[in-house]
């Protein structure tokens, strides 16, 4: 029992980053209806930037861990906030009016370039994070062995969660961004300006990206050009999970898919551990089909 | 009009067929490559330029159709082209059962789902199911085939198996097109709720498409698995079906000349960059942004279906 | 246009080849872009500089040694491209490639076309079971690999042991060599991680549960790395002894000091622990040039693989494959190997005690163990 209640916890430390990742997918989703394969991409130049930021600019010995580290991490929002921004304007907002594959497509090979440019520019090798920056204590619960780190990443993940669904409920901005999602024509017609909508998702998407590539590379030290590749296809994942274009259904897509990987490593087979999770995705599809919070869409007839 | 098409065909073809001894085996290689991919291209194409179904784990079908071959081939040393049919009926009744329950999901879903089935089949290969496909090791000493008692095995002969074996799918699939399924597939794409309106049993018509383009893509596995001798789970990943996907939205989803030129492209511009080393793929993915860009249908899209008022009979011109 | 443009370009390469006469050409296929890119372009820079080298010494034969290099992404169906473009640049020998399953793909082709082949860093066992007569490797196979592994093993006294390997054909050829040899322990637990992932908690707490004595992990040494370090997180103290693809400096730096201090691992000799001025020297003009030390043990025996060519190519003043192959087989011995001795038996396997056992100090040092 003791097992199980330390790899449910190892699962949520996972669950909480894919779910941060989950959050910029479906942020963009939910308005332009278009899957960002170029996300994780930005995930990685988010830790490759925070890495760069760290080594600079040495915050962390000026300001101290916390304050240094919140401080790398707004800078990083805001840089890939930038990026997001020029992505959109360079490779997405050309194909706003063409069919929805041909921009998956573009959003593919951005993938592909953004990949082969943080290699060009940091080179192949592994990269790694200071070790010393985080503390590295952790706290026994019931006998579960918990760093404090990851409960740190955890409670972030569900505050970032948190400000941006309110964000999205209760902001005149927010309201905005709902009615471009449901059906950007009438929206228009609305006054609402529905361009300026999909700028502020594409500042938003990539900068909690760039947010969590950071925290993986504090977490876990190593980070190379590849890792988005995995990373967002597992944060995709969790999106359509928890129903794609629905906040809190990121977050539960990402916290359940990271239990699920870790109960089938522990109680099935390592070696299996990425198909029992994509089995458990299609059996909830069959049941669900739209997700577990996902609205359901009446199609038009 | 039709008379044309088939001229240009056998003028290209005739043209093709006499290339190969002014190239190297290099660039013979490459056209192989091409083929294989077009081959690949066109049978993805059904499922996604013409029925509009989002399928992004083509690679698990090829992979079964190569791997039956593969396994039947070194454990009962049956010859590898007589397996052709087995490898199109593993890999079409692997998709028709798989498919069946998921194939009512709408785009986005599907498309992740087939993502998992194709990463499924992959871990299963990795991870040596039923002990017969090798772990990562894959499967080796896979024979060449044979063809009248010859022997293929040089890039040149395998160019002509190969564009000979595209050169019959291109005419059938053209048949296919414009015959009454492939219409009602268009139907589909264009409005579901309609085409089950007006008749057509979407569900049956979606497996079946699914079903025909595994085994299609199953048969490319066989001449993949004798082409390489050798097939190992890495030449099946998530990647692939992303290469086979972007080829047919590059060139143009639903047209025969448009998946033709989008494998000649998905293959021939990371073989063109080669000398930019390591920068190479930069190019490639910048250039899939571009092309996107100033084409956004595909190069060559699908021509719409023209049909003149006169050709109706029984009905009075106005 | 595209097959007018294709055409135009297969007729200039027709051409270009016909008229090679010049420098000696050896082909080096290496994953200069894909997930292994980093131990690719490492084996490109080390043969630059060992060509450069050559060819400020006077060059082979008379003439410049020319490398050229071909991307094979670590993906068999680029290697097969990778190696018929080669064939087409008339070079002499080809060194490479990394992956056992990609250099399968491209050993018939060089077979066909009487083109020397030298791996680095495929040691599955099957590869030099084919009777092919141009194919040699200077990495060690798993089963010798495997074999020193159950050794050290044996010699820690260990009752449980845990293997873990990650589904590579190296990891997993590795791992099942070594469980087949080990006699008198108990095999706790045998299992496969997935490469490339970031957190590996589940994994150790899963191991962490089966109680082993020592750990003997097959994989690579990214991962190694972050085992090592979510080990020390976890405060689980258990041994751990990696295989030769975990010999990179990089280990220390992901897993922290700390972390990797003690850890085991088997290698061949890396330069600095060889007696000859040659290896010496190459690393001290390595760092010269890249401005840090050679990291990957396979580009060091790709290196090897061009220095053991062009050996045999001065010694017999000749490139005809089958007077290259015979004398490598029979004959070729170099004391001066950038990863200790060198030579082949019939197979085109090298032969000889090839491996070594390491530790990892406290300051993170790679230190011979006697």
């Amino acid at each position: 029992m003791e097992e199980f209640f330390q790899q449910f916890a190892n699962g949520l430390a996972v669950g909480g980053i894919y779910a941060l990742i989950a959050l910029g997918y479906t942020m963009v989703y939910g308005v332009l209806k278009l899957i960002n394969f170029a996300h994780g991409d930005l995930f990685t130049i988010g830790a490759y930037l925070g890495l760069t930021v760290l080594a600079a600019l040495g915050l962390t010995e000026f300001y101290g861990a916390v304050i240094g580290v919140l401080l790398v991490a707004v800078m990083i929002m805001g840089m890939l906030a930038a990026i997001g921004a020029v992505l959109d304007r360079a490779a997405y907002r050309p194909l706003r009016e063409s069919p929805r594959l041909s921009a998956v497509v573009s959003a593919l090979g951005a993938s592909i370039f953004l990949q082969n440019l943080v290699m060009l520019i940091y080179g192949a090798r592994f990269q790694v994070y200071p070790l010393d920056i985080l503390p590295s204590t952790s706290i026994s619960l019931f006998q579960v062995d918990i760093p404090v780190v990851k409960v740190v990443v955890l409670a972030a993940s569900i505050l970032l969660m948190a400000v941006l669904y309110l964000f999205v409920q209760r902001t005149r901005i927010g309201t905005a961004i709902r009615a471009a999602a449901i059906d950007q024509g009438a929206a228009r017609l609305m006054g609402i300006d529905v361009n300026r909508v999909i700028l502020i998702v594409f500042l938003i998407g990539p900068a909690l990206g760039g947010v969590a590539g950071l925290m993986v590379g504090l977490l876990y030290g190593q980070i190379n050009f590849t890792m988005g590749w995995t990373y967002g296809l597992k944060a995709f994942t969790a999106a359509i999970l928890g129903g794609i274009g629905n906040i809190p259904g990121a977050m539960v897509g990402g916290l359940l898919l990271g239990v699920i990987e870790a109960l089938g490593a522990a109680y099935i087979s390592i070696a299996w551990k990425d198909a029992i999770a994509f089995c458990v995705l299609i059996a909830i599809l069959i049941v669900r089909p739209t997700g577990l919070l996902g609205e359901r869409v009446a199609e038009k007839i | 009009m039709k008379n044309r098409n088939a001229i240009l065909f056998i003028l290209f073809s005739a043209g093709l067929a006499t290339l190969p001894p002014f190239l190297n085996a290099y660039w013979v290689d490459v056209l192989n490559s091409i083929g294989i991919y077009a081959i690949l291209g066109l049978s993805l194409n059904l499922i996604v330029g013409h029925t509009g179904l989002f399928n992004l784990g083509h690679a698990a079908f090829f992979a079964i159709g190569a791997y039956t071959a593969a396994i039947l081939n070194t454990t009962f040393g049956i010859p590898i082209l007589w397996l052709l049919p087995v490898s199109a009926l593993a890999a079409g009744l692997f998709a028709a059962v798989v498919a069946r329950p998921i194939v009512h999901l709408r785009g986005d879903y599907l498309c992740i789902v087939t993502i998992g089935v194709g990463e499924i089949v992959r871990i299963a290969l990795v991870n040596d199911i039923f002990g017969i496909t090798g772990g990562a090791n894959g499967i080796f000493d896979i024979s060449r085939p044979s063809v009248f008692g010859l022997i293929i095995r040089t890039p040149y002969e395998f160019f002509y198996l190969i564009w000979f074996f595209l050169g019959v799918t291109i005419v059938l699939f053209h048949f296919l097109e414009n015959s009454r399924f492939g219409r009602a597939l268009n139907y589909l794409r264009e409005d579901e709720v309609a085409a089950e309106g007006s008749g057509i049993p979407t569900a049956r018509y979606k497996l079946g498409v699914f079903a025909l383009g595994a085994a299609w893509a199953g048969m490319v596995g066989l001449i993949f698995a004798s082409k390489m001798t050798i097939i190992a789970p890495e030449s099946f990943s998530f990647w692939e079906s992303v290469l086979m996907f972007t080829l047919i939205i590059l060139g143009g989803a639903g047209s025969i000349p448009g998946v033709l030129l989008g494998a000649a492209l998905i293959v021939g511009i990371p073989e063109v960059f080669r000398d930019l080393a390591n920068a190479r793929m930069l190019v490639f993915g910048a250039a899939m942004v571009v092309m996107m860009i100033f084409r956004t249908e595909g190069i060559i899209p699908q021509r719409p279906r023209v049909y003149r008022i006169e050709a109706i009979p029984g009905e009075e011109r106005p | 246009m595209k097959r007018v443009a294709l055409f135009a370009v297969g007729l200039l390469l027709v051409a270009s080849t016909a008229m090679a006469a010049g420098p000696i050409k050896i082909g080096l296929m290496a994953p200069l872009t894909g997930a292994w890119a980093s131990e690719g372009q490492e084996m490109k820079q080390v043969l630059e500089l060992l060509s450069a080298d050559l060819n400020a010494r006077g060059g082979l034969l008379g003439q410049k040694v020319e490398v050229i290099t071909e991307d094979d992404g670590g993906d068999p169906k680029t290697a097969a491209l990778a190696a018929q473009r080669l064939t087409t640049k008339g070079v002499a020998a080809v060194i490479g490639t990394y992956g056992s399953s990609v250099t399968e793909a491209s050993q018939n082709i060089y077979n066909e076309s009487r083109i020397i082949q030298i791996a680095n860093g495929s040691t599955a066992v099957r590869l030099s079971e084919k009777g092919l007569k141009y194919f040699f490797r200077t990495c060690p196979r798993d089963d010798e690999q495997g074999r020193v592994a159950a050794q050290t093993i044996q010699k820690m006294k260990a009752k449980n042991v845990a293997i873990l390997h990650d589904n590579t054909t190296y990891a997993k050829g590795l791992a099942a060599e070594a469980k087949a040899l080990l006699k008198g322990v108990k095999i706790v637990f045998f299992d496969a991680l997935t490469p490339g992932e970031r957190d590996y908690t589940a994994i150790l707490t899963k191991l962490k549960a089966a109680k082993p004595d020592v750990v003997f992990f097959t994989g690579y040494y990214p991962e190694a790395g972050l085992l090592l370090r979510q080990k020390m997180q976890m405060k689980w103290n258990v041994p751990f002894i990696g295989g030769d693809a975990q010999n990179n400096p990089d280990l220390i730096k992901i897993a922290g000091k700390e972390a990797a201090n003690g850890f085991y691992f088997l290698s061949t000799p890396l330069p600095k622990d060889l007696p000859t001025k040659e290896s010496k020297a190459f690393v001290d003009t390595y760092k010269k040039k890249y401005r840090n030390a050679p990291s990957s043990i396979y580009a060091l025996l790709a290196g090897d693989g061009f220095r053991v060519i062009t050996a045999a190519i001065k010694e017999k003043k000749s490139v005809d494959p089958d007077v290259l192959a015979a004398y490598l087989k029979k004959g070729f011995k170099d004391d001066r190997g950038l990863t200790g001795r060198i030579a082949f038996n019939a197979k085109g396997d090298r032969v000889g005690e090839l491996y070594r056992v390491y530790k990892v100090d406290a300051k993170g040092n790679f230190i011979l163990q006697k």
